[in-house]
């Protein structure tokens, strides 16, 4: 070995020491695992003030009101707010996850004319000279119960001598046929369940998907010496919170109601109403105890029992769902009672021209939509009613894309409620009439414009935005701007007039007789917030909260009784096929004795073809196998009493 | 046969000293300058101009919210209050003069009477500065990207609420004891708020912000307290060292 070898090896040795003595190796090594903590894909916090800022969320039925917390003017999440009585500082589960939808790469970024990306100013010019080629045959579906942009869109209609408005179905509708269409009545009813002493919820899935599902938890919570009865084909999550469920077939609720009815009048309970004593020789003669028990097979000191509960109360008030006659009943069971059934007023229109909220939902869309032209606002109509529109131009107006939007010839992307102006007038079902708005908490997504603003020519309006529409509203009900911006409510307190008002005696007689399908067994369709509705499917984070019972994997779960799944030689976890309708769905079975016998119960909102990660290819859609039948007494359409065949698969 | 006994008898231990001192000298006095980057702060901020001329205090600017949050770094909103240039009025004068809003050279260079007649500074340097903040950060309604001398990871969770209440003078008494954690000059002249515990000394009276030297590995400030630093500090107060007090 050479010296200067040797040399240099020692010197290394004694460099590798003296490093050792420095603070150099060591803090590199610190360095070195922290900078392991600080991968580039790790996302970064956001820093700021933290505000909830006050405003409306429309990925409900009825609209949320909501604080959306933001962060150095970025939100980031939702809550409820406090300060209104919509909420009372609770939240849906699909509002809760406002934030995550509008952030959601499943926006739409761009108009879009067949599939094609085009500029704001394109769009503006088809649709405008679409308008013009239909004439008067244009038709608006709008999936927003509440909102003035209803008043907007069929103010566009009336200047084109349209009256095809129509809403998706939906319990306003069928609430309103029978009290303003069937029984003379004006305005809206809704139920005051915080301050009744028995609640009859007589197919109301109250707290779950039935009217203003948070500000009814919040009665029910508040309302601490009620009595709570839920009627229905199954036991859902309202039921399982209240003190008895008595199990009723869907299309039987009508003719329960009315055996309740009977009880009530024999006790002489009154009104007065005009066909009074027809509508009581109806219920005493066609719908006594014995002869709904065999219609509906619920016992008549079931509904004795109920009655007597009613009966015995100083504030009850009965919740009707289902059918148009299942609403009018209990309308006149409330009349009968005289208790917690309000009606409320419709708050001033801020567009000449528009449509009241009646008119609106006069249109039948379960009888089909056939027009040249239609416009849907915010609803999913390709999902839940496949073959009931057909046009031959569809505009179709949302924030993301669903099988709508990706079967509409021309696509106007709108904002996300929390980037735009909007309001919520008297959702169905609230005791008073109540007006809440909200202004935007955040930025339009890149690209995104308000699409409300291309119909304000077309609705003979010279605004230059919706803005100013949501504030002449402000204006013409007579609230306070700045108080609604603070996430304040507006209540009127008027009440309409209630002279003119009949039983609906001769059309009832019939309507209310159950009239069920031919399949083998009936359908109990439910909805449940966190799997979605007709218009909003179930949005991020939410599938975390959906039960085994509604979705296994991507296998949607029907429930039924032992009994049935006996009857149909299928057991827990049997895969079968449900026929009904004109269409199949596939579905896992787990059996819940909280079902009717001779009932499926199936979770609607399931089985999109377009969306996220979160809703397409989940579980099937069960829109496809639900069958429309007239009530033909009643003037209207329904789902109620839909059955299916099961097949084993 | 001579050369070979003489490296035997010294060259094992003379090479191996000067290697030793020679990477002693280097990891004590070069190499730790060798792992930060310098970074200038957006633009030059005066906190001396601010404080000493214009009279404002610390919580002028970093103030405690409402709701017990710190503010931290200033925002437009809180600059605007003097500095008021509209940026609506600043942007449409900017697109009559038919200049891009975002060639900010531009913009400085039109001199446009909308941003100049609202300037607040005296001397050429300090209106220079402000005309930086107002035509990049203000008028455009980009908040400044400051440089935290302090910055903590996401991770960490510091409540300044939380340290409000330290008097520098009482924690004195553990001057000794804190020597490695704390600069023990600021224990000579304790001044009314506690920053100079955390904080650079004396920030208050800089005229020209210090740089931001920035760790080329790691990312880190130069002057982010390290968590021995926290735990040493809490240790001695008495206060909780769980993991969960910092990391939320």
């Amino acid at each position: 070995m050479s010296v200067a070898r040797r040399a240099f090896i020692q010197m290394s040795v004694g460099a590798t020491v003296g490093i050792l003595f420095t603070p150099t190796v060591w803090t590199l090594l610190d360095d070195v695992s922290i900078w392991t903590q600080n991968w580039p894909w790790i996302p970064t916090l956001k820093y700021g003030e933290v505000k909830g800022v006050p405003t409306v969320s429309k990925m409900c039925e009825s609209g949320c009101a909501v604080k959306v917390r933001t962060v150095a003017g970025e939100a980031f999440g939702t809550e409820g707010n406090m300060d209104n009585p919509l909420s009372g500082g609770g939240i849906c589960p699909l509002c809760a996850n406002g934030v995550q939808v509008k952030n959601s790469p499943n926006r739409i970024a761009a108009p879009m004319l067949n599939g094609e990306e085009i500029t704001w100013e394109k769009a503006e010019e088809v649709l405008v000279d679409k308008l013009a080629a239909a004439g008067s045959n244009v038709a608006v579906i709008s999936g927003d119960q509440t909102g003035t942009v209803n008043e907007l869109l069929s103010a566009v209609l009336t200047g084109k001598q349209s009256d095809k408005f129509y809403t998706m179905p939906c319990d306003m509708q069928v609430s309103d046929r029978a009290w303003t269409g069937l029984m003379g009545g004006s305005g809206q009813i809704g139920y005051d369940m915080e301050n009744a002493d028995v609640v009859l919820l007589a197919g109301a899935d109250a707290f779950e998907s039935w009217g203003p599902t948070v500000a009814n938890m919040k009665a029910f919570a508040n309302n601490e010496g009620g009595k709570f009865i839920f009627a229905g084909p199954m036991q859902t999550k309202t039921a399982s919170v209240t003190s008895k469920w008595v199990p009723v077939p869907a299309e039987g609720m009508a003719a329960f109601t009315l055996g309740i009815c009977y009880y009530v009048l024999q006790a002489g309970k009154s009104v007065p109403a005009s066909d009074f004593d027809q509508f009581k020789a109806m219920v005493m003669a066609g719908y006594t105890p014995a002869k709904v028990e065999a219609a509906t097979g619920v016992k008549a000191d079931q509904m004795a029992e109920v009655a007597k509960q009613l009966l015995s109360a100083s504030n009850p008030v009965v919740v009707p769902a289902g059918s148009v006659a299942a609403n009018a009943a209990g309308i006149a069971l409330n009349l009968l009672l005289g208790g917690g059934m309000k009606v409320l007023p419709e708050f001033a229109a801020a567009v000449d021209g528009a449509m009241t909220r009646s008119e609106m939902l006069k249109g039948d869309i379960l009888q089909g939509v056939d027009a040249e032209m239609v416009i849907i606002y915010e609803a999913n109509p390709t999902y839940a009613l496949p073959e009931q529109v057909k046009a031959g131009f569809t505009v179709a107006i949302d924030s993301v894309n669903t099988e709508t939007t990706a079967a509409a010839d021309l696509v106007l992307p709108s904002l996300h409620s929390y980037e735009r102006y909007d309001d919520l007038a008297s959702p169905y079902g609230v005791a008073s009439a109540i007006y809440t708005m909200g202004a935007p908490v955040s930025k339009p997504a890149s690209g995104a414009k308000d699409a409300r603003d291309l119909f304000l020519a077309p609705a003979g309006l010279d605004s230059e935005s919706f803005a100013e529409v949501i504030e002449a509203k402000v204006e013409a009900i007579g609230a306070d701007m700045d108080e609604l911006v603070e996430g304040a409510a507006y209540v009127l307190e008027e009440t309409p007039d209630m002279s003119g008002v009949t039983l609906a005696a001769s059309a009832l007689g019939k309507a209310a007789v159950p009239v069920k399908g031919t399949g083998a067994v009936g359908l109990a369709p439910y909805t449940v917030l966190s799997v979605g509705t007709a218009n909003q499917a179930t949005t991020p984070n939410a599938p975390a909260t959906i039960s085994n019972n509604q979705l296994v994997g991507d296998n949607m779960v029907v429930m039924m009784a032992s009994v049935t799944a006996k009857k149909l030689g299928v057991s827990v976890g049997s895969k079968v096929k449900l026929s009904g309708g004109n269409g199949e769905c596939e579905a896992l079975v787990q059996v819940f004795e909280g079902v009717l016998p001779g009932v499926v119960a199936a979770p609607l909102g399931m089985g999109h073809t377009v969306g996220d990660e979160f809703s397409k290819g989940k579980g099937d859609n069960v829109y496809k196998i639900l069958t429309v039948s007239s009530e033909a007494a009643a003037g209207a359409s329904t789902w109620a009493g839909s059955t299916v065949n099961v097949a084993k698969i | 046969m001579e050369e070979r006994r003489a490296s035997k008898r010294c060259g094992g231990v003379l090479p191996f000293i000067i290697g030793f001192l020679a990477t002693c000298v280097l990891g004590w006095a070069v190499l730790p300058g060798l792992f930060y980057e310098e970074i200038e702060q957006p633009f030059k901020f005066s906190h001396a101009i601010h404080v000493e001329s214009e009279g404002m205090d610390c919580e002028s600017c970093h103030y405690f919210r409402d709701d017990g949050s710190y503010a931290g770094f200033p925002t437009n909103e809180g600059c605007a209050e003097c500095h008021a240039v509209d940026p609506e009025e600043a942007m449409e004068a900017i697109a009559e003069a038919g200049i891009d809003p975002s060639d900010y050279n531009a913009i400085i260079a039109a001199e446009l009477e909308v941003i100049e007649d609202n300037l607040l500074s005296g001397e050429d340097e300090n209106k220079a500065a402000e005309r930086e903040y107002v035509v990049k950060y203000l008028i455009q309604s980009t908040e400044v990207p400051w440089l935290n001398y302090q910055y903590q990871p996401d991770n960490v969770y510091f409540s300044h609420k939380a340290h409000e209440g330290l008097d520098i003078a009482e924690l004195a008494e553990m001057k000794n004891e804190l020597s490695s954690v704390v600069d023990s000059a600021v224990f000579d002249e304790p001044g009314e708020q506690n920053c100079n515990l955390c904080h650079m000394k004396d920030i208050d009276k800089n005229d020209t912000p210090p740089a931001f030297e920035r760790n080329i590995i790691s990312g880190y400030s130069k002057m982010t307290m390290k968590m021995w630093k926290c735990e040493r500090c809490h240790a001695l107060k008495g206060q909780p060292n769980a993991c969960y007090t910092c990391h939320k």
